[in-house]
């Protein structure tokens, strides 16, 4: 769990919010370019659900994570751009330190479970603790 | 001297939500009567491009302002929700109890199953059912599909609200529509894959290989349609009587407010 307030835990299907604040951070984007890019980076379990981001955009500027203003382009349609604050980019920072202690602890994992059970890919000693 | 309404055009499939967000604006302002009419998003640009005068106008199509409203009577329009193409139906539609995600098509094609569409000319729920039809043909690798569903469809309704009416009826057994439709009237639906329900950004490239041609905006005019994902937007004419209450009804309805009633009523507001 973070220290900040907020209430985001690491499992793999919740890398959403993590990845919205990482795409912003780079620039301000709406919710139909988010879409694409999450699609296209493949960091989520399974299909990337337009509710569900849309659902998180709101709730992100909801919690000042983000800020929304109406961007039109040319003869386009205007659509509602969203922009990072500096709450949102501590919360990435945050979420970030989060995802890199659940790494060392899924990697721990994995060293076990290749030692005790198939030492064939390891050929390394039990790391398991003692008595 | 009563005072002229502040007339609001919006698409059929937003009926509901525009009524409800019309009833937070005659509270904003009691005295302004207000008059909602709706139809096919086609249609309702062609209304305005024959000389209505409204203050606000909200489609089930960006490409419909784009191809016929901007610049000329709108200026900017916004997209304020987005929806996924379902097949919708009721417990007493032939084949109910076995139709899936999978098969919805044999269903459909039963001797004697009697489904429809609203008309592609007129409104966008339409052209997005054909766009649907010839995705499914290629999704589901059935060469042949689309001719067979478009041949078969004998149910053709001016807008797609028209259609929901006629399911709810028993005119119809299965019918194509917008999944806040069907939620809104109580209706089953089966969910599309997302590759062929219009609902996903991510997938815009592929839905653009589908293509309607429909009538242009003048006579015999004809024009070449892609698939994309799913928008409604909003606008206020430029020549709408009331700009002031007519902006304060676009912020509200792409507000926080307006988004929990688009939300209640099925829509996904964006």
């Amino acid at each position: 769990m973070c220290k900040c307030s907020c209430s985001w835990n690491f499992t793999a299907d919740r890398l959403l919010l993590p990845v919205l604040l990482f795409l912003l951070r780079l620039k301000p984007a709406h919710g139909y370019e988010l879409i694409q890019k999450l699609a296209q980076l493949d960091l989520l379990e399974g299909e990337v659900d337009p509710a569900t981001v849309y659902r998180n955009l709101r709730r992100m500027e909801q919690e000042a994570l983000v800020v929304s203003s109406w961007e039109a382009t040319g003869t386009g349609p205007a659509r509602r751009k969203y922009t990072l604050t500096s709450r949102g980019e501590e919360l990435l920072d945050e979420c970030m330190l989060a995802v890199r202690r659940q790494k060392e602890k899924l990697e721990k994992f994995i060293r076990l479970y290749e030692n005790e059970c198939r030492p064939d890919l390891q050929g390394g000693e039990s790391c398991l603790p003692q008595g | 001297m009563s005072r002229i309404s502040f007339r609001i055009l919006h698409a059929g499939a937003l009926r509901r939500p525009m009524g409800e967000c019309s009833r937070v604006f005659k509270e904003r302002y009691p005295d302004l009567p207000v008059e909602l009419e709706s139809a096919g998003s086609r249609e309702c640009a062609a209304r305005i491009f024959s000389g209505g005068i409204y203050d606000v106008v909200a489609l089930a199509d960006t490409a419909v302002f784009a191809s016929w409203l901007v610049p000329d009577y709108v200026d900017n329009y916004y997209v304020f929700a987005t929806d996924q193409m379902v097949v919708a139906f009721d417990r007493y539609s032939r084949g109910s109890g076995k139709i899936t995600g999978d098969n919805w098509m044999d269903v459909l094609l039963s001797p004697g199953v009697i489904y429809g569409r609203s008309d592609h000319n007129l409104d966008p729920c339409g052209y997005r059912t054909l766009m649907v039809w010839q995705l499914a043909e290629k999704f589901y690798g059935r060469p042949g599909l689309y001719k067979t569903l478009k041949d078969r469809c004998s149910r053709i309704y001016p807008k797609s609200i028209d259609l929901a009416g006629a399911l709810v009826e028993g005119r119809v057994e299965y019918a194509f529509l917008y999944s806040s439709v069907a939620r809104q009237l109580g209706l089953c639906q089966v969910n599309l894959p997302s590759r062929i329900n219009l609902s996903s950004p991510a997938l815009a490239g592929y839905y653009a290989t589908a293509s309607v041609t429909l009538e242009g905006r003048k006579p015999g005019e004809r024009v070449l349609l892609t698939g994309a994902p799913i928008e409604f937007a909003v606008a206020v004419p430029r020549n709408a009587r009331y700009p002031v209450e007519a902006r304060w009804l676009v912020e509200f309805i792409t507000g926080a407010e307006g988004q929990q009633i688009l939300e209640n009523c099925g829509l996904i507001p964006c």
